[in-house]
């Protein structure tokens, strides 16, 4: 049994709570045991480190500190959740002089760096820690015929973490075949759907939103699958906004990548929290039980 | 009484350094300075100083506080005088309301808020290395 | 020390504080070519760059530039003087909002704040906070657009009601201000 310390994130709660649901049901069907932080705080997306570092690593490394103290790596299915994580960890290992200032805050909280563990994507956990044949072993109802765009986003693989291939990703194409869906060439696949911008600078993170839709639809994308909460809601709760500005008419369902796994497990959809969707996934049907 | 003391100060804004640079200068003191904690906490450790000027909020963050904690570990630094001159609530008290909090981590420190009013600078730095002489006279 | 200019002032900013990496740009422009808000950007990334080492503060500072960078870290990855651009945004970011100088009716500033003081109260982030606060200094489009969607959301119960808040939200409380030496007010 692999077992891991689980840190859903403030999307999870609600805005995402579909990908919260089809993460506990897909890691348990494949023997992997989450544990919740007991009492994790928000990560701080994409803006504490422009307000105060130091800040912003006190708040992740209290997360990592309770992670520690059940002696688990880290798994976050956010993207920024896991970028965050995983350089406060990194930086703090590297620095000695932070992370001991960095612990004289976490005493107020009776916790404690030490750099003992590792951060993972959850994704990461799937491809790497359980294994494409052990995936393919358990499917029950292979997704056959099912074309997905994989979107991978940015903070999965940028800043770059370790020795992956920042350019040309394979791994959640080589995932969605393992569970017999038929990944598209999809040559956005890692440019930016425009995060906070979507609130901050509206036009500009359409206009990005409106390309990625428009190059999966190109390229005959039945559904789009993402890793993270944040490119979920931009390309899917804002796909209405885009067709408003831009005269488009898209209507492209945007599912998390444990959703799809979930179907191919045989995992009964409510389950998976499919039909939160505010793009019905109408090409999940025929997969659904 | 300014007569060969020699000071750092340690702070990233170049304008204010500028101007109590001079002001010190005038006064008669030698004066040192840096404008990030890294370089700043080199200074204090490979020279001699009678007293810091230390700014909070610099480089990632309130790093006026981790040289604050630095010197009060090194049992040669936590005898040297502080005077922590800062912005910070300027510059992001934003987020809650609230005063600067003085951090109390050398025998001598003293926090004052910029900006700082020439005479009284001078009346401070003054009186804060003759406190550190004092208490290190008294033994 | 000689007093630094304003390209070393970034320098000083960026992680770790010491050195100027700017200075190692050849000005080759990848990061531009690579950036997918660069065409809603008052100048691109590698000119802005230019920009800081010539000192052109107040330019800088008055561009929107920095407040579009959307954190995809792709101008970083290729860089060929292994630049961190994205940090360097973030650098200017810090260096605006501490010292109140960024261009007005950006959303992105009042927005950061937002998020931030969200946090410090309560441990957690809240959508439907965060979306009217700093759509308000948006408009009414947005704001109607906005509400629109959070409707559709809650049907689908994929919006939080209530603020959440963490457990130990006074040792929280108290750590912040061991990072962040400010007392509240009593």
């Amino acid at each position: 049994m692999k077992e891991f310390a689980y840190f859903p994130g403030c999307s999870l709660e609600k805005v995402g709570l579909s990908y919260h649901l089809s993460t506990v049901e897909t890691t348990r069907k494949l023997g992997v045991d989450l544990k919740e932080l007991e009492d994790w705080n928000c990560c701080g997306a994409t803006t504490y480190f422009h307000v105060d570092e130091l800040l912003a690593y006190t708040l992740c490394a209290r997360n990592l500190a309770m992670a520690e103290k059940d002696n688990l790596d880290l798994v976050a299915p956010c993207s920024a959740c896991y970028k965050n994580s995983y350089f406060t960890n990194k930086h703090l290992k590297e620095d000695p002089d932070l992370a001991e200032h960095i612990n004289y805050a976490l005493e107020e909280d009776n916790l404690n760096f030490s750099g003992q563990i590792e951060v993972k994507h959850l994704i990461e956990v799937f491809v790497h820690d359980v294994g494409l044949e052990e995936i393919r072993n358990n499917v029950s109802m292979p997704l056959e015929g099912l074309r997905v765009a994989p979107y991978y986003g940015c903070q999965i693989l940028r800043p770059r973490k370790d020795h992956e291939d920042v350019e040309q990703a394979e791994f959640f194409e080589d995932l969605l075949s393992a569970i017999g869906a038929e990944p598209i060439p999809y040559p956005l696949k890692l440019k930016c759907c425009g995060g906070s911008l979507i609130l901050s600078s509206r036009e500009a993170a359409l206009s990005m939103v409106r390309n990625l839709l428009q190059n999966a639809e190109d390229n005959g994308a039945e559904v789009i699958a993402t890793a993270c909460p944040m490119c979920q809601v931009n390309l899917e709760c804002y796909q209405q906004q885009v067709n408003q500005e831009f005269g488009t008419r898209f209507s492209v369902p945007v599912v998390y990548f444990t959703q799809l796994m979930g179907l191919a497990l045989g995992i009964p959809a409510k389950k998976l929290g499919i039909g939160k969707e505010i793009v019905a996934a109408t090409p999940l049907a025929p997969y659904a039980r | 009484m300014s007569k060969g003391k020699r000071l750092l100060i340690i702070d990233d804004d170049p304008d204010f350094v500028e101007g109590i640079l001079s002001i010190l200068e005038t006064a008669g003191y030698e004066v040192e300075t840096a404008y990030n904690p890294k370089d700043g906490f080199d200074a204090l450790e490979s020279k001699q100083y009678d007293l810091l000027l230390l700014d909070i909020m610099m480089g990632r963050g309130a790093e006026g506080v981790m040289i604050a904690r630095k010197m009060r570990k090194d049992p040669k630094l936590r005898e040297m005088p502080v005077l922590i001159i800062t912005g910070i609530r300027e510059q992001i008290a934003y987020l809650f309301p609230g005063q600067p909090m003085h951090p109390h981590f050398v025998e001598v420190d003293e926090l004052v808020e910029k900006p700082v009013e020439p005479d009284f600078l001078l009346e401070r730095v003054s009186a804060l290395i003759k406190a550190a002489e004092d208490r290190k006279a008294k033994g | 020390m000689a007093k630094p200019s304003f390209s070393d002032e970034i320098a000083n900013l960026l992680h770790a504080g010491h050195g100027n990496p700017l200075r190692t740009c050849i000005q080759c422009g990848t990061c531009s070519g690579t950036c997918p808000v660069v065409e809603y950007m008052d100048h691109t990334p590698r000119r802005i760059i230019g920009m800081i080492r010539a000192n052109l503060k107040d330019e800088v500072l008055a561009s929107n530039t920095y407040w579009y960078c959307a954190s995809c870290y792709h101008c970083t990855v290729r860089c060929p003087a292994q630049i961190d651009i994205a940090e360097t945004m973030y650098a200017l970011k810090r260096y605006s909002i501490w010292k109140h100088v960024h261009q007005e009716g950006l959303v992105g500033p009042v927005f950061s704040e937002t998020f931030v003081k969200t946090i410090l109260r309560s441990g957690r982030s809240f959508e439907p906070i965060l979306a009217t606060s700093y759509l308000f200094s948006s408009g009414a489009r947005e704001l109607i657009q906005e509400a629109f969607m959070g409707t559709k959301m809650m049907l689908k119960g994929r919006m939080p009601v209530l603020p959440p808040r963490i457990k130990r939200l006074d040792n929280f409380k108290r750590m912040v201000s061991r990072v962040i030496p400010l007392e509240a007010d009593s």
